[in-house]
């Protein structure tokens, strides 16, 4: 409870801070939006030119786009600080204060930005979602509202676990941004059914950076009823909680290898 | 040629530069092949989905040749798209440093200009031979890239090698555009991802411009972008004869002379609003 309280507390000075920069918040949702709008048109132009993508319509093929931005999203909103702790901040020793301070470190940098910017990516993705979800006539069960759901929220966690995990090797290594940069860019694998991936891919989709798991599977049970919604989101969560736990423990293993610049 | 001479140091300094920033190459290389090949996974799929099956030809490319084209322009994109000019005019914005630009005997424009050239030289040095040889090496060996003759080939490469050096400048001036909007907005970050998104999607270097709507079609055919990314790359690829060759990279020059005329005009106005903070 005390820890929720602080949390907003935290929030709360993080935007203020972001208030100073108003009309450069207005741009960059502008660009984000059109940006989602060029590459989704640059898909509906290609599908325009096919029947289906290997049976999948366009009003499903957008359907997986908006949905793959929801948990991206979510991760987006909450655990922004870790891309500077690959990239910067340990390699400056910027985090005594962190380290002093009697709370964990960990819970410190979600505390320490929330990015608003995320709320854009969710808007679009929901919008996305809702208009080709219309388009699609498909019968929606409580079952598979609920698996994309969990797949959503817990998919979340699953990618700030690896941020975690990543942004911790910067404890050792100084410097982890690229190598996070590199699995984080994986996402773009996320954005299609995993249908359409050689084999060797899904397997690599689904059992190591299982962004098929969370996003193509769900989709899936919706449009096509292909796997039991409770047990897959069952298993979802299982997956996120492991992966969860695993980044934590990594974190502060490596924690304990910060050194401070000394000035 | 004189007159010129005052602006080498910058060419310099900009080669100079893009050696020490790309030392993350490693990182970019990698994060690129896996989204290259993201890309090839989406067209097998495409292809392998169209109703004449994966040898097919959509929109005037084959399977073959939508590969190349992937794997060119993002070469391409690498080589020639290392403009960091909105990042500068930021900074001598926020620094004040642009009052010192003001008072030398040196135009701005003709700065930027120059350190683009040197940042173009310097990659297509070191980066451009090594990756251009390889891509094209195993393309044209694997068969994807069919070439009827040397001679053919020489002559086209010859022509995107000036297609090339136009749209680093033509990259040049409208980031130079875009930075301008910096004395307006002070929104850099905004207004870089507007400025590459536009560019990435008009360019054709999501999809090729032939994959858009008619009209639309159309209309960004004549449009800057096109010369920055797909036409030098279908040029390379062969897939323009000469006549069409010399009309893109003509449209392109027009645009280029266009293009400064209408940023030295934004610039003279928007040097009247400039407001440095703390100086």
């Amino acid at each position: 409870m005390h820890y929720i309280k602080l949390y907003f507390v935290c929030i709360k000075r993080s935007m203020l801070s972001r208030l100073e920069y108003k009309k450069d918040s207005v741009i960059s949702i502008l660009s984000f939006l059109l940006s989602n709008a060029c590459a989704l048109g640059s898909i509906f132009f290609i599908l325009q030119a096919i029947p289906s993508l290997k049976g999948y319509t366009p009003a499903e093929v957008g359907f997986f786009y908006g949905f793959s931005m929801l948990p991206i999203a979510i991760d987006h909103l909450f655990s922004d600080e870790f891309w500077l702790v690959a990239y910067r901040r340990v390699q400056l020793g910027d985090m005594d204060r962190h380290f002093l301070r009697p709370i964990p470190v960990i819970f410190q940098m979600f505390a320490e930005t929330f990015q608003p910017d995320g709320f854009g990516e969710v808007i679009v993705g929901i919008t996305m979602i809702v208009i080709c979800g219309l388009n699609l006539h498909v019968s929606v069960t409580f079952g598979a509202i609920f698996v994309l759901t969990i797949g959503a929220i817990f998919g979340a966690l699953i990618i700030t676990s690896f941020k975690i995990a990543l942004s911790s090797l910067a404890f050792i290594f100084k410097r982890s941004g690229p190598l996070l940069q590199i699995v984080y860019n994986f996402t773009v694998y996320a954005k299609y059914p995993i249908a359409i991936f050689p084999k060797v891919v899904k397997f690599i989709l689904i059992f190591i950076l299982p962004f098929g798991l969370f996003i193509s599977l769900p989709v899936d049970t919706l449009l096509y009823g292909n796997y039991n919604p409770y047990l897959l989101s069952l298993i979802i969560i299982g997956v996120s909680i492991v992966f969860f736990t695993l980044a934590t423990l990594i974190w502060t293993l490596c924690a304990r290898r910060y050194e401070s610049t000394g000035s | 040629m004189r007159r010129l001479r005052k602006y080498k140091p910058f060419v310099r300094a900009s080669a100079i530069d893009m050696m020490a920033y790309r030392f993350n190459i490693i990182t970019w290389a990698i994060v690129t092949v896996f989204e290259v090949a993201c890309l090839i996974f989406l067209w097998l799929a495409v292809y392998q989905s169209s109703e004449g099956g994966i040898d097919s030809s959509i929109n005037g490319f084959t399977y073959k040749e939508m590969i190349v084209y992937v794997v060119l322009t993002t070469i391409f994109g690498f080589i020639t798209f290392n403009d960091d000019t909105l990042w500068f005019i930021n900074r001598d914005i926020r620094q004040g440093t642009i009052g010192n630009f003001l008072i030398k005997p040196i135009s701005y424009r003709g700065k930027f200009i120059a350190s683009n050239i040197g940042a173009f030289l310097m990659m297509s040095i070191v980066f451009g031979i090594p990756l251009y040889a390889a891509g094209l090496g195993v393309l044209i060996g694997i068969g994807y890239l069919p070439v009827a003759s040397v001679w053919d080939f020489i002559a086209h490469f010859a022509l995107f090698l000036v297609a090339s050096v136009l749209a680093c400048l033509l990259n040049g001036v409208i980031s130079y555009i875009f930075g301008i909007l910096c004395f307006y907005t002070s929104a850099a970050w905004g207004l870089n991802a507007l400025k590459t998104t536009v560019i990435s999607f008009l360019s054709g270097t999501l999809l090729p411009i032939a994959f858009f709507p008619n009209v639309f079609r159309e209309i960004v055919a004549y449009m800057p972008f096109a010369g920055m990314s797909q036409n030098p790359v279908l040029i390379l690829m062969m897939k323009y004869d000469y006549l069409e060759c010399c009309k893109v990279i003509l449209i392109s020059l027009a645009w280029l002379v266009l293009l400064e005329l209408f940023a030295k005009l934004l610039f003279s106005r928007a040097i009247k609003v400039v407001t440095v903070q703390g100086g």
